[in-house]
């Protein structure tokens, strides 16, 4: 028993999927897949494992610190296991397909490794499901990854969405404006993470004021906008804000069923993001179910936007399907008859040997029917799961 | 967690308590009579507000269950919150409650001799490790935690470190102990704390009150 339990041992934030979670899994991630399709989203497929320099190049940078590495045998050169799928695909687009006409919607889906988890999400693998639309700066193309993520999102069955709007840029453009040294901005960064009001105020100057302000003004759309129009802001974030307004009102007559906030001085998680970002919530859904923003793709800086979905954190946030309808089928059952069967949308089971008690048998196999001179029979209800 | 459940507010057992209540009946919220039976046992409230139950745990828990979304709003000191550092917890409001220092203290006798600048290792009795750590990784030198949950004061007199971090208010605690304070760390308030994806998801009524409280908080 020791060494059964010892081998079913996983390392922290690593765990099996089974059944019926793995299936589940499986059919969001090919909805949400379908739904970027539809909208001219193409499939591409980055490998697993690349070289460390190129995975950790540009965006990926912000990446270095959660990204295992492991040495090429063949090679001898170091590689790191993707642990974001976005630096991969703005790698994609701006090597193999940077003749590929712009604006370039590319799609994307697969597990990523971290280094480590945090205490509330020790996860350390889980599944992306994205898009990165590649070479668009205006502000319609962050209307459409918004849209199609709050899409995709209701396709899956999430309820009750909202989404946070927030400006990266914002926090280190009002920081150099006002030309403050770097431990100070280091303080107000750090402040401004824990949205502790208190620690920016005792910060003080000009620059933590007007922070303080816009902090205080996070919130709902309807609260936040006012506040956030009104600041003087230096020309780099200023044009951000006329983004930020321009997709607030697109969102706002387009998505009136979803809940938009605004925090301008957010920066958690958006490391590498140049410009509009956001993040999804669902009401009462611990964690975040996607977010993304904008960020300049390769050497050249195409302007760019895109976003992630979540998959282990957008499965909560969905009731389960019903169980499938499980026919038993008796030995010797033809192909043709299991096929028609399962062309009525049973999924069928054979059973491998005769047994004299097919309605027991059906049960012990998780079987909700089994079929009886050619037709299902329901296993009797204490048996159902 | 569903959708219209009531919002669960976290406040702190013990010292603190005292103080917080009267902002929180200020802000219009008053609890069932249990919540001031000192024998009962209930550890969860109702207000009289229809929306809103209480409930009372340590104060460190109380970031744990905000943090976790399992309380949405709720009061703990920045001590708690440095030494957690949530993502999911955000502070927006000081309540100027609940004052003191977290400080260094130690035996005088003990560290009379002793040059900091020629440490590479020291030993500290604390309940706050990670705070402890980052301090003193800060100025290159490695902090070997040892985690206590009270009673910090009589490490350092029966040989277990010679050096303890703690809240200190008076200093009449360390003083009964035979312990200076020798470095502040910071500076502590209680703090009204409140979940991210709640704040982002309930947005209109946790706004309500978190400026209720700020209201409250800036006339006191």
């Amino acid at each position: 028993m020791d060494d059964l339990a010892s081998k079913s041992l996983l390392p922290n934030g690593l765990r099996d999927g089974l059944p019926p979670d793995a299936a589940h899994e499986a059919d969001i991630h090919n909805l949400v897949l379908a739904t970027f399709a539809a909208r001219g989203y193409e499939r591409v497929e980055p490998p697993l494992v690349e070289f460390e320099e190129s995975l950790l190049n540009g965006a990926g940078e912000a990446l270095a610190l959660s990204t295992f590495r492991l040495m090429d045998p063949v090679s001898q050169r170091m590689m790191g296991v993707r642990a974001d799928m976005t630096p991969q695909i703005a790698r994609i687009a701006t090597t193999r397909l940077r003749k590929a006409p712009r604006p370039l919607r590319l799609s994307y889906g697969g597990p990523v490794l971290r280094v480590r988890g945090n205490p509330l999400q020790p996860d350390r693998e889980f599944r992306q499901a994205g898009v990165e639309l590649i070479g668009a700066e205006a502000s319609a193309a962050d209307c459409e990854v918004i849209l199609l993520a709050f899409e995709a999102l209701k396709a899956s069955g999430v309820t009750q969405l909202s989404v946070d709007l927030t400006l990266p840029t914002l926090v280190p453009g009002v920081c150099a404006e006002m030309s403050l040294d770097a431990a100070k901005v280091r303080k107000i960064r750090v402040a401004l993470d824990r949205k502790d009001a208190a620690a920016l105020a005792a910060i003080g100057g000009q620059a933590a004021g007007m922070l303080g302000r816009l902090l205080d003004a996070a919130g709902p759309v309807e609260k936040a906008m006012p506040a956030l129009a009104s600041a003087t802001l230096p020309p780099g974030p200023a044009a951000e804000r006329a983004r930020l307004i321009a997709v607030t009102e697109v969102l706002q007559r387009e998505a009136p069923d979803l809940v938009i906030t605004v925090d301008p001085v957010e920066n958690r998680g958006f490391e590498y993001h140049s410009g509009l970002s956001f993040t999804f919530f669902a009401r009462g859904v611990r964690g975040e179910l996607g977010c993304g923003g904008r960020y300049l793709a390769g050497h050249a800086g195409e302007p760019s936007t895109g976003f992630s979905l979540f998959l282990h954190n957008l499965l909560r946030a969905v009731e389960f399907p019903p169980p499938a309808k499980r026919l038993l089928l008796p030995p010797g059952t033809g192909e043709a008859a299991g096929a028609a069967l399962r062309a009525q949308g049973w999924v069928t089971v054979a059973a491998l040997a005769e047994n004299a008690e097919m309605a027991a048998e059906a049960r012990r196999l998780l079987c909700s029917h089994f079929l009886v001179g050619g037709s299902p029979v329901a296993v009797a209800s204490e048996g159902e799961n | 967690m569903r959708a219209n459940e009531p919002l669960v507010m976290a406040l702190p057992k013990g010292r603190i308590l005292s103080e917080v209540m009267p902002l929180v009946r200020r802000a219009g919220i008053e609890p069932e009579a249990a919540f001031d039976d000192p024998s009962s046992r209930a550890l969860q409230f109702a207000t009289n507000i229809s929306n809103l139950k209480i409930i009372r745990v340590r104060s460190f828990d109380v970031a744990t269950f905000i943090a976790n979304g399992a309380a949405h709003f709720g009061v703990a000191g920045n001590d708690v919150l440095m030494e957690f550092d949530y993502a999911e917890l955000y502070a927006p409001v000081d309540l100027k409650i609940g004052r003191c220092r977290l400080s260094v203290a130690a035996r005088p006798d003990l560290i009379k001799q002793d040059d900091p600048s020629r440490w590479s290792h020291i030993r500290i009795a604390t309940k706050y490790p990670n705070v402890t750590r980052h301090h003193f990784a800060a100025r290159g030198v490695q902090a070997e935690c040892i985690k206590l949950h009270g009673a910090m004061e009589l490490a350092p007199s029966l040989g277990l470190c010679r050096r303890i971090v703690d809240l200190v208010s008076t200093g009449q605690t360390l003083k009964e102990n035979g312990l200076v304070e020798v470095e502040k760390i910071a500076d502590i308030t209680s703090r009204l704390v409140v979940n991210r994806t709640a704040l982002k998801t309930r947005s209109e009524e946790l706004g309500r009150w978190v400026d209720r409280f700020r209201e409250v908080a800036d006339a006191a």
